[in-house]
């Protein structure tokens, strides 16, 4: 397992005297779809948050292509190839659905102030050709005639369609996704992993959160379940499924 | 008194504020930072350029170098004010413009302290009517409008316009996207410096003399005002918000000697100017004008695949 993409070893993080992760320790292969499950308040987010950088961890380490990344901003720690969408989408209201999906684009030249400012002939081919990825992403979720409306006026469903979107659009090693087919209608969810699984397999790694097990345990190669900071089990989808301790902890014990 | 002097006095401080308006919507209107320090560095802009033309530099030069040097000094407060809250950098920036101007009351040596400086003039020629000097005046102020306006327009509609409203509006999330914050924001805050600055250069250029009561708070509520009526984000609300608040201000000044009211009539315009705000965020909370869309090459692209489906 040492060639792992992602590897955590150790992750503790506590606030005040509550033990949110507790010397967790996990590692997502390179693509493949790993599901993280367990009771709300188990730690998964914060999990989630100390990977990306948004909590520092108190102890431990995140290795990603053999990398140390535990101590790097998120900015940083999205130019290593990780993006990430939050369990409640965080779009910029005021901005198109466009702008939204824009935003992700790695590696765009007019992103400097000088370079917006005095190179713009050399950057604006580079937007159409963004645009048109963006637009590719937006028909597949079924937002290309929405590409010009504010993210504000978006539907709760399409508002999760588009923060996974505008995380695809980062063209990511490894995807963060809390909880994507939360809040939306089943159909819709089990279209997200099916989205999810076609791009699994050109080659982008997911390590999602997800409540909706039945569907998350038909498309994820591995699970672990958490359960009070704690990793409690780890296994293949239908091992953890038929397992008494993965019963316990989301039905309580006897 | 000529009344056209009175109109073309009223054009010239509808330049000046408009320049000072687009700084702030700059840092305000597209990256959300309250910064309610803007009369700092007005005033250092101001002071910069009054000290430098006694010492006999050409004026375009003087005009560049209070620019830099506000932009210096506002990036140098952004670097721990930036780590603020949007509430907090407020606070710290309202500060820092009282401080600042206390400061050069009470150091003599800096510019005779209350007793102001007065800045010899620059730009005169033998012969030259007053009009014909003040109508100078109004073609290099907005020459200089014209520049910054330009240069804000370029950058709004740009990746990196779009990257500043997307740290207005979340700015956790564009970290997540790869933007790096305070960078971004230590930029805008500079640039929004030096432009306020060059707006302070112009004002002391015209005015001929300056003390540090010129540079109360309420200058910078002021701007706020041109900024909150105009429209955030949108840089022609901006200049309309300017020339109304001028307006609104010269008027209230006509119409206080004529009317009887039971407050002292020199506190009229503020309250007048208060309520002014309370309705612009009560009926009108986006301005006059909507925010504007980020207008790239992008948006022609989305927009003719949106008639192609």
């Amino acid at each position: 397992m040492e060639e792992a993409l992602l590897r955590i070893r150790d992750i503790t993080k506590n606030f005040g005297g509550l033990h949110a992760v507790d010397g967790v320790s996990i590692d997502v292969g390179t693509e493949s779809t790993v599901g993280l499950v367990g009771p709300n308040g188990s730690g998964k987010t914060t999990l989630f948050n100390v990977i990306f950088g948004l909590h520092r961890a108190d102890h431990g380490s995140v290795y990603f292509n053999d990398e140390r990344i535990d101590h790097l901003a998120p900015h940083q720690v999205f130019a290593k190839g990780m993006a990430n969408a939050f369990q409640l989408p965080r779009l910029f209201h005021q901005l198109t659905t466009l702008d939204n999906m824009l935003l992700a684009a790695r590696n765009h030249k007019g992103d400097s102030l000088l370079n917006s400012l005095f190179l713009r002939t050399g950057w604006q081919h580079q937007e159409e050709e963004f645009a048109e990825k963006a637009m590719e992403i937006l028909e597949l979720l079924e937002l290309a005639h929405l590409n010009l409306s504010l993210a504000g006026e978006l539907s709760g469903g399409q508002r999760k369609l588009l923060e996974i979107g505008r995380a695809l659009m980062a063209d990511p090693v490894l995807l963060l996704l809390d909880e994507p087919a939360s809040g939306v209608n089943p159909i819709l969810g089990r279209k997200i992993f099916e989205k999810i699984e076609h791009f699994r397999q050109k080659g982008t790694s997911f390590f999602i959160i997800e409540h909706r097990l039945e569907i998350l345990m038909e498309f994820a190669n591995w699970i672990y379940v958490m359960d009070k900071g704690k990793i409690v089990i780890d296994g293949k989808p239908e091992e953890v499924v038929n397992s008494p301790t993965f019963y316990d902890v989301y039905m309580g014990e006897e | 008194m000529d009344p056209l002097i009175y109109i073309l006095d009223l054009v010239v401080f509808i330049g000046i504020f408009a320049i000072v308006a687009l700084s702030l919507n700059l840092e305000y209107g597209f990256t959300g930072l309250g910064n309610f320090g803007k009369v700092a560095f007005f005033l250092i802009g101001a002071y910069t350029y009054a000290l430098l033309i006694e010492t006999g530099l050409s004026f375009v030069l003087c005009l560049i170098i209070a620019a830099l040097l506000s932009g210096l000094i506002g990036s140098l407060i952004s670097l721990p004010a930036l780590r603020l809250r949007e509430d907090y950098l407020a606070i710290v920036t309202l500060a820092f413009g009282e401080i600042i101007r206390i400061v050069v009351k009470a150091e003599h040596w800096i510019a005779h302290g209350v007793w102001g400086i007065s800045v010899p003039p620059a730009i005169f020629w033998q012969g030259a009517s007053f009009r014909m000097i003040i109508v100078t005046h109004i073609g290099l102020i907005f020459l200089c409008l014209l520049i910054c306006f330009i240069l804000v327009q370029l950058l709004t509609n740009s990746p990196y316009g779009r990257i500043i409203r997307a740290i207005r509006e979340d700015e956790i999330a564009a970290a997540t996207l790869g933007k790096n914050r305070l960078e971004y924001k230590a930029q805008v805050f500079m640039m929004g410096s030096a432009i306020a600055g060059l707006g302070g250069a112009l004002f002391a250029q015209y005015i001929g003399y300056i003390e540090p009561y010129m540079f109360l708070p309420m200058l910078t509520f002021t701007v706020w005002i041109m900024v909150l009526l105009g429209g955030p984000a949108n840089n022609w609300g901006v200049l309309l918000g300017a020339t109304l608040v001028q307006l609104f201000d010269r008027g209230t000044k006509m119409v206080k000697d004529y009317l009887f009211v039971p407050v002292d009539p020199n506190n009229l315009q503020y309250i007048l100017l208060g309520i002014l705000i309370i309705f612009i965020l009560l009926y009108r909370p986006g301005g006059l004008l909507k925010e504007s869309q980020v207008k790239t090459k992008a948006l022609e692209k989305a927009a003719q695949w949106k008639r192609h489906s």
